[in-house]
């Protein structure tokens, strides 16, 4: 029995040991995870202070070599040699004697000095003291022992006085002896000091204590710990190209605007920045958390939550370029997406479209809308061929009246009208908008249709119709109305018609009665299923059964208002920050990664890939195009983010100050309507900027230039300053630009007795003017005008102006041609210009030559003298 | 990965592949000392232990107390830093996972929920389970096996209660937690889960199977007659036989006992049985009352 | 003072060391059993105990393992509660901020997470134990009811913590969870017989459960509060009532056969 329990014992000993030691080693491993393991960013911060020592130390270095290799070096010896010769002086015994003494008087008198401040305290206190029991009792005694101890306050503080007094002058007795010693060493120490503070940089630098840093923002609960291994991202200097230790890129705009103290990095940059045990739970790029990390240009979609308007900010170039991509393609039309609503159809009115086209060519664009021409902007369905059919059956029924006319495309054209409308053509500049041939169509942003094969498209009388007045056919088109003569419109018509054929189409127009009412309603199944109403007009589709009593008698019915009511698509309102778990990735639940980003690039790519029975169309998108819009729709989020940090738009801004918008008004409004000045120009805030900005034209144009202007518009700038925007990207060159001729003047708005150039000019005068732009210029009465237009001359000469500016044939291309300038410009407006080119036009190149106001008078006066004579 | 590798590694399963290896073990541990005291008793000897005297607790129990918390301590650490306890996405009410798994020792009750309605599966099942158990000692009259692993003497009572642990307990947690997948579908380990999958089981009450509507008032009489005959024979005929087969030991039993025991043991039987008719017939309920379905 | 047992004389010759240890350990059955009932740790036990007890074969240890466990819980539960505040907003950072900010706030939380699986593996193990060797029988009967209440509480306490952390899982398991006890006959909104009580979703039992007819601040509140300070108070009651009733009934069962 007990060797029994010995052995048992014994045993249980050596688990004991074992257990422990085991519990010890895992305590150790508990002990270095929580140092070392867990806190990977004590290495990047240990890291980064030693390349910055690195740095640091040799900043010293070079201070210390140009230092050594200067003339300081040497000053610097002659005065420690000073220095040295001083102090040996003053430590000679004769003047040593003289010194103690005199400042072992000092000594005396400042030790009796501090003693009497003491007493002062005391009498103070005692005075105050009594002077509380005064207050309570009223005795006399303690009044007069008031004034027993104000006597002594006054006498200890007599005292003080003349102690100080004393110690002053045995202090101005001291100085001379060590006044000398001490300018020197002044003078060494303000030498030593770049020196000693380079120094000192390295051991505060080295001083910085390895920690979490974070950027805590209370109401939203945020913890952004980044810059705990990203150590140098808002340092002043780059330390260190290699990550993490890099400069935050083009901090100046990014940084400057939105201090990290108190936006932290994630409400752009997202991931989790909370996290601090690993790169991958700092980036986000692990499960169960949905916010993975976004860089370079991704970022930019981040802008999107804060910014109400992209479309000018600086750094958000990216995304401001692909939130057009939104409009292009119309994607509000059918999702409810914010911000996006206010914009028309994407898509033309198809009430009318029977009269319009002819039936194979709808068919065929149904079919595929690329077939017509390669730039179309409407999707492909995928439609079978009898689908396809059915839906034109039934635009075609909707529209009503019977074609008219028979077949143009087999008349002979009139070669003389053909030529006359060929002049047209190029005099009113159709192909700044319009692309014939891959030609053409600089003016991307009205996405005006390729005219390449319109004869096969249009019919002749349609195409006559549209062009007298657009606005007829399509209220809302951004097609101006050119003021033609019919003679003009026929020819122009006749031109399109004939040039612009695709002699294999073929033509054929149905009669309503021709059409079998079960394809119309297979038709109207089918526009509803895809909703073909959320791009194109079809609104109030229920009254043409009016205009077909035919089908009417076949139980035909058309769409209703409030079967067009709901947008057709997903709400995309916060697609960006929508649950992982409620994308639905079907079929491509293991092909894919299962990430937000992913799926939006996926549903862009193959809008019916993830499973059976999705509806969204093709776009055909490029993968720029799919990254670009993927971008956009990442950043519509719901996130919680406080309205302080809240940029509206300008619009937005306006609205809830309770600003109506700008509104044009009288005449000009129905000018604007009809001819689309806002196609290309931005007028107060409105319209594209494809042409100058004329939000102030009457305060910069002349009236005269703008009547002939208008009448006869001429090449301005040879090479416009934005080129980027004109698409050079997509290869095609900047042609000479100019405006097309719109004929103004020689049709009356309604029944005015101005012409409508009055009309343009009188609001010009009225309405686009500034009190920022002076009328006149100041007058130099001490100089003669010719002397004045001389010295300006030479200011022009002298600054270069001419490598940008061209004057006759000579001179850069870069800013508009100045030969005319003259008679072209006010000088109130050249005077202004030339303080600040940036005041009117944020991105403008020209650059701030700092004239003062003198030159500029004179610039301006010189520049008044360019003129060339009307033609 | 191996889909089934993936469910196992999920952090907290692990804690149920660590649940299955020690309750085996245990198990195993347990009968075989049943087994080995059975037969000490056949052959007339004392079972394990009966023949022990005393020993101090200073050292010997309190050293084995201290080993085994070290032991502990040091398995407890070193899966606490091997596994990291997950962490999922913020509690979002809008968003229901799929599967909505109950915590895992809960499984078995949420395998129940596919039977039975969620006021027996989730309330009056719960209870039983807590009153039986507590009830055991006092149905259990058994004076033998007190204080000994053995199987022999007390072969109901074990059977019954291995049948209860293992199979309605145990069992259905490994089903839930291995064998659930999203809309608590059924997935073999080596399946992979699919979100889209949607199975359709046409079913029908029992009174269906023989063509009456089971809302209406016949099918209403069928399902009573079938559920209360269920409950009142389950009692009356196990009473009547062992009455006649151990009129001993139903004297020294007890009206009362024996009807707590046979309404406890029949409701633990009525589980496996609605499963059969669910698997095997199709049969969703058996009885439909205004009030509540069984 | 140059022998070390000197040194060892010394020490227990002090004043201090004797207050703390009253008397010498001489191995002599009386300093044996003075060891236990002077131990306020110890004296849960009785001075000598059978031999099976301190076999692992017959008890396994799972009692005592869970007891350990229960231990282990309440020491990491505590220093965990320092870090965290039952709110919506902040109690889901506050446990992210565990692992990313606070000293061995890792460690801590995998402690008590596995640490409380564990506990409810061992004390089911534990329950089946004490059947397959029939200790509830006379005269154990009451204290194997304690023990299925305990284990009901250790299920309870587990399912309480599960919502702290406000995380998707705990969120719906709770919801799953208390879904239930709408269903509960006569007291539940969506259970049997309700109707006759006008119980609705707002005066039923899940709402009483979760403080609000949904999983929100307030069942967040509740769920701490139980998983804090209201079950583990009822446990470590029980708990003793468990202990006591063991040595009163005899300590660990031992083998009654019927001869």
């Amino acid at each position: 029995m007990t060797t029994e329990n010995k052995n048992n014992s014994s045993y249980r000993v050596y688990l004991f040991v074992f257990f422990s030691v085991l519990l010890f080693i895992l305590t150790l491993w508990v002990v270095w995870n929580d140092e070392f393991g867990l806190r990977p960013w004590k290495k990047y911060q240990n890291e980064y202070k030693s390349l910055k020592h690195a740095q640091l130390e040799k900043d010293y270095q070079k201070a210390q070599n140009d230092f050594t290799k200067s003339g300081d070096s040497r000053t610097l010896a002659r005065l420690e040699a000073q220095l040295k010769k001083a102090q040996d002086q003053f430590n000679s015994s004769e003047v040593q004697q003289k010194y103690r003494k005199l400042s072992t008087q000092w000594a005396d008198v400042h030790a009796e000095a501090a003693r009497n401040q003491k007493e002062l305290q005391t009498a103070r206190g005692l005075y105050l003291e009594t002077e509380y029991y005064f207050t309570k009792t009223q005795k006399a005694g303690y009044k007069k022992k008031m004034d027993d101890l104000q006597k002594r306050i006054d006498a200890v503080s007599s005292k003080a006085s003349s102690l100080q007094k004393q110690e002053e002058s045995l202090k101005a007795s001291l100085a001379p002896f060590t006044s000398g010693i001490a300018d020197i060493q002044a003078e060494i120490e303000k030498m030593k000091s770049p020196l000693e503070e380079k120094k000192e940089r390295i051991a505060t630098s080295d001083k910085v204590p390895v920690e979490i840093k974070q950027v805590y923002i209370r109401d939203v609960d945020k913890a952004d710990r980044c810059q705990s291994c990203h150590i140098g991202i808002d340092g002043s200097r780059q330390i260190s190209t290699k990550q993490p230790f890099t400069r935050h890129p083009a901090s100046f705009v990014f940084l400057k605007n939105h201090d990290p103290e108190k936006f932290g990095c994630t409400f752009c940059h997202r991931g989790q920045g909370r996290a601090t045990t690993s790169v991958e739970k700092a980036h986000g790029n692990v499960k169960h958390w949905d916010e993975p990390m976004l860089e370079g240009d991704m970022t930019q979609t981040s802008c999107l939550s804060c910014h109400g308007d992209v479309k000018h900010l600086r750094g958000a170039e990216h995304i401001a370029k692909n939130t057009e991509l939104v409009r292009k393609y119309g994607c509000y039309s059918c999702h409810k997406i914010p911000g996006y609503d206010g914009f028309g159809d994407v898509g033309p009115v198809l009430t009318e479209v029977g009269t319009k086209v002819n039936y194979t060519w709808a068919v065929n664009w149904l079919l595929d809308p690329k077939n017509y021409f390669a730039t179309a902007r409407m999707p492909k369905f995928y439609f079978k061929q009898d689908e396809a059919e059915a839906i034109a059956d039934y635009l075609f029924s909707m529209s009503g009246t019977t074609r008219h006319d028979a077949d143009y495309s087999a008349d002979t054209p009139d070669e003389k009208l053909v030529e006359q409308g060929r002049s047209l053509w190029s005099q009113a500049r159709c192909n700044l908008c319009h692309m014939t041939n891959g030609k053409g169509g600089n003016n991307v942003k009205v996405y005006a249709p390729d005219l390449s094969k319109v004869g096969s498209k249009a019919n002749k009388e349609w195409l006559f119709k549209w062009i007298k007045d657009p606005n007829a056919y399509f209220p809302g088109t951004k097609m101006p109305r050119f003021r033609f003569t019919d003679e003009e419109i026929k020819a122009l018509v006749e031109y399109l018609v004939s040039e612009y054929q695709d002699d294999e189409a073929e033509m054929k127009y149905p009669t309503p009665s021709e059409i079998s009412s079960a394809s119309i309603k297979k038709g109207k199944d089918l526009i509803l299923k895809y909703g073909c109403y959320g791009c194109h007009k079809l609104q109030g589709m229920e009254e043409m059964v009016q205009v077909a009593p035919s089908l009417m008698s076949q139980g035909v019915t058309f769409l209703k208002g409030e079967e067009m009511r709901e947008k057709i698509g997903a709400e995309l309102t916060s697609i960006g920050s929508k649950p992982i778990d409620m994308l639905d990735f079907g079929k491509l639940q293991k092909a894919i990664p299962n990430d937000r980003l992913s799926y939006i690039k996926q549903k862009l790519r193959d809008p019916r890939g993830y499973r059976l029975g999705l509806r969204m169309p093709d776009f055909r998108l490029s993968e720029t195009e799919i990254n670009g819009l993927a971008s956009v729709l990442y950043g519509f989020t719901d996130n919680n983010i406080p309205s302080r940090f809240m940029v509206p738009s300008r619009q937005e801004l306006d609205k809830i100050a309770g600003v109506p918008s700008y509104k044009f008004t009288g005449d000009f409004a129905k000018i604007i309507n009809d001819v689309k000045c806002t196609n290309c120009h931005t007028i107060k805030g409105i319209g594209a900027d494809y042409a100058p900005d004329l939000s102030v034209a009457g305060s910069k144009l002349q009236e005269s230039w703008i009547r002939n202007f208008l009448a006869n518009p001429d090449v301005i700038r040879p090479l416009l300053q934005q080129m980027p925007k004109l698409g050079l990207t997509s290869g095609r060159a900047p042609a000479k630009i100019t405006m097309p001729k719109f004929n103004l003047g020689i049709q009356n708005v309604e029944d005015t007795n101005k012409s409508d150039v009055d009309v343009v000019l009188n609001y010009f005068q009225q309405e686009l003017v500034t009190p920022d732009i002076p009328k006149e210029i100041p007058v130099i009465t001490t100089l003669a005008i010719e002397e004045q237009i001389a010295k300006g001359k030479e200011l022009y000469d002298q600054k270069g102006c001419r490598s940008c500016h061209q004057l006759g044939n000579d001179g850069g291309a870069l800013g508009p041609n100045l030969s005319n300038v003259g008679n072209r410009l006010k000088a109130g407006f050249i005077f202004k210009h030339l303080e600040n080119a940036r005041k009117f036009k944020p991105d403008i190149v020209e650059p701030n030559y700092g004239f003062s106001e003198r030159e500029r008078i004179y610039l301006t006066n010189y520049l008044m003298t360019l003129k060339l004579n009307a033609k | 990965m191996n889909p089934f590798i993936e469910i196992i590694t999920q952090p907290d399963n692990i804690a149920i592949v660590i649940m299955i290896i020690m309750v085996t073990f245990f198990t195993l541990w347990a009968f075989q000392q049943a087994f080995e005291n059975d037969r000490l008793i056949a052959a007339g000897k004392p079972v394990d232990g009966e023949n022990e005297g005393l020993v101090d607790t200073f050292k010997p129990l309190v050293r084995i107390e201290l080993i085994i918390a070290l032991a502990v301590m040091v398995f407890l650490t070193f899966w606490s830093i091997v596994v990291d306890a997950p962490l999922e996405e913020i509690a979002n009410p809008t968003l229901t996972p799929n599967p909505a798994k109950a915590p895992w020792y809960f499984l078995g009750l949420q395998e129940l929920l596919v039977y039975f309605d969620p006021w027996l599966a989730g309330v009056v099942l719960p209870t039983l389970i807590i009153v039986g158990l507590i009830a055991i000692p006092y149905i259990d009259i058994n004076p033998k096996g007190n204080g000994y692993y053995c199987f022999n003497d007390r072969k109901f009572a074990v059977i019954t209660f291995s049948f209860g642990f293992f199979i309605l307990w145990l069992l259905l947690i490994v089903i839930g937690v291995f064998f659930r997948g999203p809309g608590w579908l059924w997935y073999w380990p080596w399946q992979e889960w699919d979100h889209a999958r949607v199975v359709f089981e046409p079913t029908r009450d029992l009174s269906n199977v023989f063509g009456i509507d089971s809302r209406s008032l016949p099918g209403f009489i069928i399902g009573a007659i079938v559920v209360n005959g269920y409950l009142i024979g389950g009692m009356i005929l196990p009473y009547r036989y062992l009455k006649d087969k151990m009129p001993e030991f139903m004297k020294q039993f007890g009206l009362i006992r024996y009807l707590v025991t046979a309404s406890l043991f029949i409701t633990m039987m009525a589980i496996p049985v609605k499963m059969v008719l669910w698997l095997v017939f199709h049969i969703k309920y058996i009885w439909i009352t205004p009030w509540f379905n069984v | 003072m140059k022998n070390p047992t000197d040194i060892k004389e010394k020490v227990r010759k002090n004043l201090i060391w004797k207050s703390v240890f009253r008397r010498d350990y001489r191995n002599t059955v009386r300093d044996r059993a003075q060891a236990i009932f002077g131990n306020i740790f110890l004296h849960l036990h009785p001075v000598q105990v059978r031999e099976g007890a301190v076999k692992l074969r017959f008890t396994w240890g799972m009692g005592g393992i869970t007891f350990f466990a229960f231990i282990i819980l309440v020491i990491t539960g505590v220093v965990l509660m320092f870090y965290y505040h039952p709110s919506i907003d902040q109690a889901y950072s506050d446990i992210k901020d565990l692992e990313f900010q606070v000293p061995f706030g890792v460690i801590l939380r995998n402690l008590h997470r596995w640490g409380a699986h564990f506990m409810v593996i061992v004390v089911m193990i534990h329950m089946f134990r004490v059947f397959m060797t029939g200790s509830y029988k006379a005269p154990r009967q009451f204290n194997w009811g304690i023990g299925v209440i305990l284990l009901v509480l250790t299920f309870l306490l587990s399912f309480t913590g599960y919502l702290t952390p406000w995380d998707q899982l705990g969120f719906w398991a709770i919801t799953v969870g208390t879904n239930m006890g709408a269903a509960t006959p006569l007291l539940g909104y969506q259970g049997p017989f309700s109707e006759f009580l006008h119980i609705t979703p707002f005066n039923d039992v899940r709402f009483a459960l979760l403080g609000g007819s949904r999983v929100a601040d307030n069942a967040l509140l509740r769920a701490y509060i139980w998983h804090c300070v209201a079950i583990p108070l009822v446990s470590v009651i029980l708990m003793f009532v468990h202990f006591w009733r063991v040595r009163k009934d005899g300590g660990i069962s031992k083998p009654q056969t019927q001869k």
